[in-house]
């Protein structure tokens, strides 16, 4: 069996998916068209976000178990990864493909708890298999290093 | 006899050179993905879609791709199970409660020879199943209009978390969460944009697999990240898988009960595998009484739900098909690349384009043939594979999810998108709230509000259109029904323990 926690989790979660239902209720108002149609653009989502805040009510008054949160060290560790992540969408366009996977995949190698050794020469290996199966096999252009058009 | 000229064609089209590659490719693939740990048969076909539409293949062999992946899964989930006591992917689940045992008597060879036949015999059945009810149920949507499917979404989604368990109204929650994101975007009648607020990216739509890779993929690895799997080998000498054909006889009676149950569990519309195996597992242990020695390695207890959960696997793809309302996870995925691809499932796809289904089941025959050949002399190769380290396969994954994503539309945008949808998946799993819901709401909403519509049209705005005829109170009541079931199922599950 899974451990169960306490339900804070699942009663925070119930306040925010009521504010989303609200909200789309409030915003759907918005949506009409000049059309003469029968039903407009914003009555599929006032539908959906009846139950949506009914439900989260029941989740407020009646929460069920959540798995247990992670702990800070683990918690650390799955930010640095977004980060890293974020970073790599960020850096790829302007950067090009080769040097921003290069520098992710490598410290993303070493985060899942890889040493240096092993990090370098599988993240260069998994850079360029993946630059040479989408630029060579696939046929999909990924970004180049600016100044590198070949 | 029209029926063996439908399979006749379809054979001709899977047995095409590029198709009987592409079906092999997604059977290793599928046996290697279902084997590794984390990384299912949901997470498996979602990583493999971008690159699909990368490959620019046909419809007819993407899905004989994607399919082969799919049974490759159900195939492989038990390696994992078996030698490690991990579940390669959920439906694995009940194999690992004698699959172990017979692994640590060093029977190891034997349980996977075994659950090889197993597996087979029940995806056949479920294939054959496939060939002779999709189309009736296809002759019988045909009727259909837009008020009938519009109650046909609300049976899928009422189903959902009726059968496969947990809090219901965590999966209701998440399949509302679903249904109002599918509504992000220019509305395609009005084209007035909705919850954009002034994004211009989100314009066309949260695009599905971004959203899905994000949802399975990268969770996955925010889950890996919070504990460290290392210090998990496959010690024990494997012997020969060639026995477990043996024992496979033996076990006759339990693989064939498990395979009709199992298809049976994987037709009902929300459902799937996992289910099929718990069910399987569960009546084989009954069955058996006290002859079996389940729990300590009965042959029977790993026969039955590797064979259940082949079969629902098959099942599963009948809703999806015949109607275009998945089954399971998977078959939502696969919905998703043939709704991509701009081909609708339903009755009309098996009248417009009948070499694709039918050309998809003879692979799917095939596929099976290849996955025993795969499973039973060459099972050794895959369960090396259990040895490679996560701090290889994690990132793996992340670096095909980018790149495939990046490369769907050449935008960084999706990519912060996934890693959203990547947060929000890792957040609702860890709230036990299911993201399977949220995925099918994403991906049938904007069908399931175009039918309310073309339903509230014909008849200038009356609402009782929705429940005006026999079809759709059928619909229903079949659902009410389903969910009491789903219900009272759970309730004698609790009262059991």
């Amino acid at each position: 069996m899974k451990e169960g926690v306490g339900a804070v989790g699942d009663r925070i979660t119930g306040v925010v998916l009521l504010l989303v239902a609200v909200v789309a209720w409030w915003l759907s108002h918005d949506y009409t068209s000049s059309f003469g149609q029968t039903i407009g653009p914003g009555a599929f989502p006032r539908l959906v976000s009846v139950p949506l805040g009914l439900l989260s009510l029941y989740l407020i008054a009646r929460p069920g178990v959540n798995q247990r949160w992670p702990e800070r060290s683990a918690l650390l560790r799955q930010l640095s990864l977004l980060v890293l992540l974020m970073v790599y969408a960020g850096l790829i366009q302007p950067l090009g493909f080769l040097p921003t996977a290069l520098l992710t995949v490598t410290l993303v190698i070493r985060l899942f708890g890889a040493s240096w050794r092993q990090a370098l020469p599988f993240g260069l290996l998994l850079t360029l298999g993946l630059y040479l199966l989408f630029e060579f096999a696939l046929g999909m252009p990924l970004p180049d290093m600016p100044g590198m058009n070949w | 006899m029209e029926l063996l000229a439908f399979l006749a064609q379809g054979f001709a089209v899977a047995l095409e050179p590029q198709h009987l590659f592409l079906a092999l490719v997604g059977c290793a693939l599928g046996t290697l993905i279902g084997a590794l740990p984390g990384l299912g048969p949901v997470n498996g076909v979602a990583l493999m879609i971008p690159l699909t539409f990368n490959f620019s293949l046909s419809a007819t062999a993407a899905l004989i791709l994607l399919v082969s992946i799919y049974y490759g899964c159900m195939y492989g989930g038990r390696i994992s199970s078996i030698l490690l006591n991990i579940p390669g992917d959920e439906p694995a689940m009940m194999t690992t409660l004698d699959g172990f045992p017979m692994a640590q008597q060093g029977r190891g060879g034997e349980a996977l020879g075994l659950t090889g036949v197993a597996s087979f015999v029940g995806a056949l059945v479920s294939t054959v199943g496939l060939v002779l009810f999709a189309p009736v149920l296809v002759n019988f949507a045909i009727r259909f209009g837009p008020a009938e499917y519009f109650a046909l979404f609300v049976l899928a989604f009422a189903t959902i978390g009726g059968v496969t368990g947990g809090h219901l109204a965590k999966s209701f929650l998440a399949a509302c969460l679903g249904l109002l994101l599918g509504t992000v975007g220019i509305d395609a009648v009005s084209s007035v944009p909705r919850y954009t607020f002034g994004w211009y990216e989100l314009y066309d739509g949260i695009d599905f697999i971004v959203a899905l890779v994000g949802l399975f993929a990268i969770s996955e690895c925010l889950v890996f990240l919070e504990d460290s799997h290392q210090g998990r080998k496959p010690t024990m000498t494997l012997g020969s898988a060639l026995p477990g054909v043996r024992t496979a006889w033996r076990c006759r009676g339990s693989i064939g009960r498990s395979s009709v149950l199992g298809f049976i569990a994987g037709v009902l519309p929300g459902a799937g595998a996992a289910l099929g195996s718990f069910l399987s597992y569960t009546l084989e242990r009954r069955w058996q009484g006290a002859r079996g020695d389940f729990g300590n390695g009965d042959p029977h207890g790993v026969a039955a739900p590797e064979a259940g959960n082949n079969a629902a696997a098959g099942g599963a793809l009948i809703p999806m098909l015949s109607l275009g309302i998945p089954g399971s996870g998977t078959t939502a995925i696969l919905l998703a690349l043939l709704l991509s691809m701009n081909i609708t499932p339903g009755p009309l796809l098996f009248e417009n384009q009948p070499e694709l289904v039918w050309g998809l089941v003879a692979a799917l025959f095939i596929g099976n043939l290849m996955l025993l050949a795969l499973n039973i002399p060459l099972v050794g190769l895959f369960a090396r594979v259990l040895r490679a380290p996560g701090w290889f396969l994690m990132p793996m994954v992340v670096m095909v999810a980018f790149v495939g994503v990046y490369s769907l539309g050449n935008s960084a945008f999706d990519l912060y998108l996934m890693l959203a949808f990547g947060v929000l998946g890792y957040v609702l799993r860890k709230l036990e709230i299911p993201t399977v819901p949220v995925v099918l709401g994403l991906l049938l909403g904007g069908q399931m509000e175009y039918n309310l519509r073309r339903a509230m049209s014909i008849s200038g705005g009356d609402w009782s259109i929705i429940w005006n005829s026999g079809i759709s109170v059928g619909i229903y009541l079949f659902a009410i029904a389903l969910l009491l079931g789903g219900l009272l199922f759970h309730w004698l599950m609790k009262r059991r323990r």
